[in-house]
């Protein structure tokens, strides 16, 4: 179903102790879509995403206010468990960061912790199809059991997006995921968003004004803590509405 | 922050220098044309010779352009009111050469012309169109430079004037063919020429709907008012 919101965001503001990161953004996040979050270095792009799975909770001194919901409901809600959430929403970071476990393991955790799978077959199947959606079957079905930190930079990014998508979450959010990728791995990376967003909501946070240009269908701009612009991002990368996203793109505030 | 400058310097100095290509192109061709105006009034063969052996390095401008807004593309990846300006760089530079084979064109026939009976009048008229069209073409140049979408829709209006001022004269050409069969050939060339002046208004036109692209990021959609079309009755 396109053009459903998945995610929408109502006036969220969040501080950390007294620095104010990011101020009454409102954005509606379409389900099925790759959603693009650009802009300088501490605009607050990561803050918000992080506010998606509530990652932020982890941090004692922040505080986040206003209303995100997901399908409807609010996650910020007391019933809402974040761990429950997490499974719902998996994310993936800048770093590749596999467990210091076999490549197995690494795509099985979460499924087993959530526990997801009835029995071993199960289990082997559900990791298998992660394995295969994220991309890496080919290059990896032979050694399953070698450990995940032995795969090269990019396959380690690719497992930590299969441990992800493990859970079969609605929405994935992705923090530079290819930032420390070289080009080859990082257009692999590009395929399989591409293909991720048949299946599920994503949310990616990139400093590549270019790979947002070319991954995402929306792009958000993020300017000190403000959501400025979020359209469509042809229109963005083509004829953006607002000055201040017009100078960030074309490189002229950095 | 500088909103003006990329900060990459060498980024805009790359924008800079492919204008600055693109405005020469615009000098030499408004020049051919007036040139080959005048060569037509003064039937000054030396002069039509110049602007038809010109229009070579109009040509070698345009593949400058053409290789250097590539270049841009490849190398700068330009966004938003960068990536409108390198299209419609090329647009205008496309435009420009056409201007200058019309030119060329006009200078052809004024030698042709020359061995030719004076039609009375005529070259007089044309030399008022080609005027009037490289004052479109110039203001259309200049609101390019400025950004000035007002300019650039004054130039989209005036190019009415240039089609009733060819109207005018196909009228006259026609007038003169009926008079005396004598003057057939004579009055063919002229009206080619008219024509292609008439071309070169429309140009003027197209660059500056691209000034207006450039600064808005859409062309106008409104339809540009269209002076009295030649197709009725005894016009032709």
């Amino acid at each position: 179903m396109k053009d459903t919101n998945k995610i929408e965001a109502r006036r969220v503001q969040v501080h950390y102790g007294q620095n104010h990161a990011l101020r009454d953004v409102d954005v509606d996040i379409l389900d099925k879509t790759v959603t693009a979050f650009i802009g300088p270095s501490g605009c607050g792009k990561s803050t918000f995403l992080r506010c998606l799975n509530r990652m932020n909770d982890t941090i004692p001194t922040c505080r986040v206010q206003g209303l995100i919901t997901m399908d409807g409901e609010d996650i910020y809600d007391a019933r809402v468990d974040p761990v429950q959430l997490r499974a719902r929403v998996g994310m993936v970071f800048q770093k590749p960061n596999p467990f210091p476990k076999s490549i197995y393991d690494n795509v099985a955790y979460g499924p087993k912790i959530h526990g997801l799978a009835r029995n071993k077959a199960e289990l082997d199947e559900m990791v298998e199809l992660a394995i295969r959606k994220a991309a890496l079957w080919n290059e990896v079905k032979d050694r399953m059991q070698a450990p995940g930190t032995s795969l090269s930079g990019g396959q380690q990014q690719r497992l930590c997006i299969a441990r992800a998508i493990a859970t079969s979450p609605e929405v994935l959010l992705m923090d530079e995921p290819c930032s420390a990728l070289d080009p080859i791995a990082t257009a692999q990376i590009e395929e399989l968003i591409d293909d991720l967003r048949a299946q599920f909501c994503v949310v990616i946070v990139t400093h590549s004004m270019q790979q947002a240009a070319r991954v995402s269908q929306r792009t958000a701009f993020f300017h000190l803590g403000s959501l400025v612009e979020y359209g469509e991002t042809g229109q963005i990368f083509t004829n953006p509405r607002d000055p201040r996203t017009e100078s960030y793109i074309t490189g002229r505030i950095g | 922050m500088n909103p003006d400058r990329h900060i990459s310097r060498a980024f805009d100095r790359d924008l800079e220098a492919v204008q600055a290509l693109v405005l020469k192109m615009g000098g030499l061709v408004e020049q051919a044309l007036s040139d080959a105006a005048t060569a037509l009034e003064a039937r000054d063969d030396a002069l039509a010779e110049q602007v038809r052996n010109g229009d070579a390095a109009i040509d070698a401008l345009e593949e400058q352009v053409n290789t250097e807004c590539a270049r841009l593309i490849a190398l700068r990846a330009p966004t938003a009111s960068d990536l409108r300006m390198v299209l419609s760089v090329m647009k205008i530079a496309s435009s420009l050469e056409r201007c200058g084979d019309y030119a060329k064109n006009l200078a052809k026939r004024s030698v042709v012309l020359g061995t030719m009976p004076v039609i009375e009048g005529a070259s007089g008229g044309v030399r008022r169109m080609a005027r009037q069209v490289g004052l479109l073409l110039k203001n259309a140049l200049d609101a390019y430079i400025a950004r000035d979408i007002g300019l650039a829709e004054e130039v989209r209006q005036q190019d009415r004037d240039v089609d009733q001022m060819y109207s005018a004269l196909f009228r006259e050409f026609l007038t003169h063919m009926m008079e005396d069969p004598r003057n057939i050939t004579a009055c063919m060339h002229l009206h080619f020429i008219a024509k292609n002046i008439e071309r070169v208004g429309d140009h003027a036109t197209t660059i500056a709907e691209q000034v207006i692209y450039l600064a808005t990021g859409s062309l106008p959609s409104d339809e540009r008012p269209k002076g009295e079309a030649v197709i009725s009755g005894n016009g032709g």
